[in-house]
């Protein structure tokens, strides 16, 4: 069996998947259309079709689309940037580990959302409150799984590299990072899930674009399908942003292990 | 009985004939993947063969049941349950009337010597203790045939010798039919009246011997040339099949 | 070796060392805010907050909110672990309630259900009943999740086991499937417990009424930052109680799980 063909059969395979999805949206026409499902309730599938592809084709979703993304990968970048600093700090330097470790303790239990008003008191309405909470939150995950990575290389790694001369800066660089990858990997994709879920919530709490502010706004002048049509929209766009990181780093690791 | 589909199907047991007789002890024995295990599991109901069937009694087997009881290597206790309550469950399960199921749990942790351990709790106790109470909880269902994969295989040394000698005595005195999983040769000929031996690859039934006399209790059966002529007998068949596989 | 006197001294350095670094902040922020470093209608010095947190408790003003917050979040996750479990419990052990049910949840899970609250609203209502169905809503899915999971990594001998002793397919999920379960179970109501509370103060920010998160968006809109920060706290602080009772319970209930090694 080659490589290739294994690759279809895997890709045929996770289109069979999206089969039982495709079901449930048919059942969905199926139910507004017989009028098992009132229309007051929820528009049919259809209607939300048709406001998705009025939104897409007037170029309307684009503006808040980029606001959106751009908000929420901003606070997202600073986050694993500093994140990953601040983790590796934190696992090689015992004393960041004691100063640090009770203050992330303080931050855990503080639901992010909930610091919103409080950033936007600080930092202003516009963007930087939100990007600032969003890197916030994002920082939490992504420190913890760093530090957890970083901290349990194997020993044995260590001591051979530096028997073989290796400067404690490349230590970093070719035997701690690389160990710590799959830890901060898992640790970057609940990050992600983290950043749309405090995206949202800042959006529907104030904001003057994006799609929260969408959502938020079609729903409360009672146009519902385009609301909907917002909504499903957002949870494709969440879904392909977690598979293409998901292959993305695929495709990072596979480079990695060849380059080395 | 076959594995897999296409072109990546694994036969793991081919041509298989076997009667077996009430109250014997069979001793299954063969390198690692002769499909021993396997054989057992069919028997037992838990898979299905491909071709062929198993029959009990002149009827066919068809999943699992109380008939066939089946004690494991590791892992057949519910870690959640004491002592008494895992050899009870099979007990409830048949709805027996609590004065009758705490009797019959309290001969059974007799019959296992393991009294005053009733309420103890499986990860307390050690490997042997928890293979007693395996065999206790089997038992208590009153299975015809006694199913055993390899049960003593996570013991110690001494552990396996004083169990394998209960594990005799138990089937003495009982009525029940034993198939017994074994790689250790001398294992397979202590305890079976019948002992056959198995070839990999596929999985098959290399030949089956009796063994002519009889080991009581407390016998120094090492010392019985019978019982050593027997033993290598067995032992240089596995290990053509040993040496075969690795060519 | 560690004497026997170690113990109280090595306890009582590892509590200094953790209140430490906590402490440097507070004074700093403190100080901070009372040189006007920091703007202290934005960040309100910490000595007031906590007064203002101990007159509101005390007066009984936090309460109220405090409970309404409290009881939707509870039984929202009530209600998720009600039907969470035995669907998890199912899709773990028929391969056509994972074959049908896995992509559903894998595809919505990355859709923030807050996205929902407009829905939900115009369904249910502005009050508790849509706050409570979302919080469910958001709870169901890590509790299926980790139910799924475990139920799927259960090893063939405890059901063989059961099997040969006579269990039929339903018990078998209430005395054999569940117990060997409930470890993951637990994981996944360990985090569902964080998200009720979370999504609790964000439902109420949004769409108000009651409850903490109402009564901070309500503090802030009247500029009374002490009163917010001193609901934040309160909101940290159930969040943090209820994870540690959770974490308590579990070796109760869990005292005889062994991971296999």
């Amino acid at each position: 069996m080659t490589g290739a063909r294994r690759g279809w059969q895997a890709t045929g395979r996770n289109m069979l998947r999206i089969l039982p999805v495709l079901i449930v949206l048919a059942l969905w026409q199926f139910a507004s259309a017989t009028g098992v499902l009132p229309k007051s309730l929820m528009p049919s599938l259809f209607e939300v079709g048709r406001a998705l592809a009025g939104l897409i084709a007037s170029g309307e979703i684009v503006p808040h689309t980029l606001a959106s993304l751009g908000r929420a990968g901003a606070g997202f970048f600073v986050a694993v940037v500093f994140g990953i600093a601040i983790g590796v700090l934190m696992a090689r330097m015992h004393s960041v580990q004691l100063a640090l470790e009770p203050i992330l303790g303080l931050i855990y239990p503080v639901p992010k959302p909930a610091l919103i008003p409080l950033f936007m008191v600080w930092l202003g309405i516009g963007n930087f409150s939100k990007i600032a909470v969003i890197a916030l939150a994002c920082l939490v995950p992504i420190v913890i799984a760093t530090f957890n990575g970083a901290r349990s290389v194997d020993p044995m790694l260590l001591w051979s590299a530096r028997a073989r001369g290796t400067s404690e800066r490349r230590l970093l660089w070719r035997v701690v990072l690389p160990s710590a990858l799959p830890q901060i990997a898992a640790g970057v994709r609940t990050a992600i899930a983290i950043a749309v879920i405090v995206l949202v919530s800042s959006e529907f709490i104030s904001s003057e674009a994006g799609l929260g502010f969408l959502i938020f706004s079609y729903g409360g002048v009672g146009a519902e399908d385009a609301m909907l049509a917002v909504v499903l929209y957002l949870a494709v766009l969440g879904y392909a942003l977690d598979r293409l990181y998901v292959a993305g780093l695929r495709k990072a690791m596979a480079w990695h292990a060849f380059a080395h | 009985m076959r594995y897999g589909e296409g072109s990546d199907a694994v036969t793991a047991l081919e041509s298989i004939r076997l009667s077996v007789e009430a109250h014997e002890f069979i001793s299954i024995v063969g390198p690692s993947g002769c499909g021993k295990s396997t054989l057992l599991y069919l028997v037992g109901g838990f898979l299905q063969p491909t071709t062929g069937e198993i029959r009990l009694r002149d009827r066919p087997v068809s999943g699992p049941g109380r008939d066939r009881g089946i004690v494991f290597q590791r892992y057949s206790l519910f870690p959640w349950l004491t002592v008494q309550d895992n050899i009870a469950y099979g007990l409830r399960e048949m709805g027996v009337p609590r004065n009758e199921r705490e009797r019959i749990v309290a001969d059974h942790v007799r019959l296992v010597h393991l009294e005053g351990c009733e309420r103890r709790y499986p990860r307390e106790l050690s490997g042997g203790m928890q293979q007693r109470v395996a065999i206790a909880q089997t038992l208590a269902c009153n299975p015809e045939i006694l199913l055993m994969d390899e049960p003593f295989g996570a013991l110690d040394a001494q552990t396996r010798r004083i169990l394998q000698d209960e594990l005799r005595r138990i089937w003495r005195r009982g009525t029940q039919t034993v198939l017994f999983v074994t790689h250790d040769v001398e294992e397979a000929v202590a305890l079976g009246t019948r002992i056959v031996v198995m070839a990999s690859r596929p999985g098959r039934i290399k030949e089956v011997l009796t063994r002519g006399f009889d080991i009581d209790d407390g016998d120094e059966f090492e010392a019985n040339p019978a019982f050593a002529a027997l033993k290598l007998h067995v032992w240089r068949s596995v290990k053509e099949e040993v040496d075969a596989s690795r060519t | 070796m560690r004497s026997p006197t170690d113990g109280h001294a090595s306890r009582m350095r590892r509590l200094f060392v953790r209140i430490v670094p906590v402490g440097t902040v507070l004074i700093a922020w403190e100080l901070a805010t009372r040189l006007n470093v920091v703007n202290p209608y934005v960040f309100p010095p910490v000595s007031e907050i906590v007064l203002r947190w101990v007159t509101l408790v005390a007066g009984g003003t936090m309460l109220g909110p405090l409970w309404d917050t409290l009881w939707r979040a509870l039984l929202g996750l009530g209600m998720a672990i009600a039907i969470g479990v035995p669907l998890g419990l199912v899709m773990g052990r028929s391969r056509a309630a994972e074959w049908f049910l896995e992509p559903l949840f894998s595809f919505a899970f990355p859709l923030p259900k807050i996205a929902l609250i407009p829905l939900y609203v115009s369904w249910f209502g502005l009050f508790s009943l849509s706050k409570v169905m979302l919080i469910f809503t958001d709870c169901l899915f890590p509790i299926v999740l980790f139910t799924y999971h475990g139920a799927r990594g259960i090893s063939p001998i405890y059901t063989w086991s059961a099997q040969a002793r006579g269990t039929g397919p339903l018990r078998m999920f209430w005395r054999v499937v569940l117990p060997l379960s409930l470890a993951s179970i637990y994981d996944g109501v360990q985090v569902a417990v964080v998200v009720a509370v979370l999504v609790a103060v964000v439902t109420e920010m949004v769409s108000g009424g009651s409850g903490l998160g109402y009564m901070m968006m309500r503090a802030y809109r009247y500029g009374d930052v002490r009163t917010a920060f001193a609901t934040l706290l309160t909101i940290s602080l159930i969040g943090y109680v209820l994870y540690r009772i959770a974490q308590a319970l579990r070796e109760r209930l869990l005292f005889w799980h062994v991971t296999e090694a």
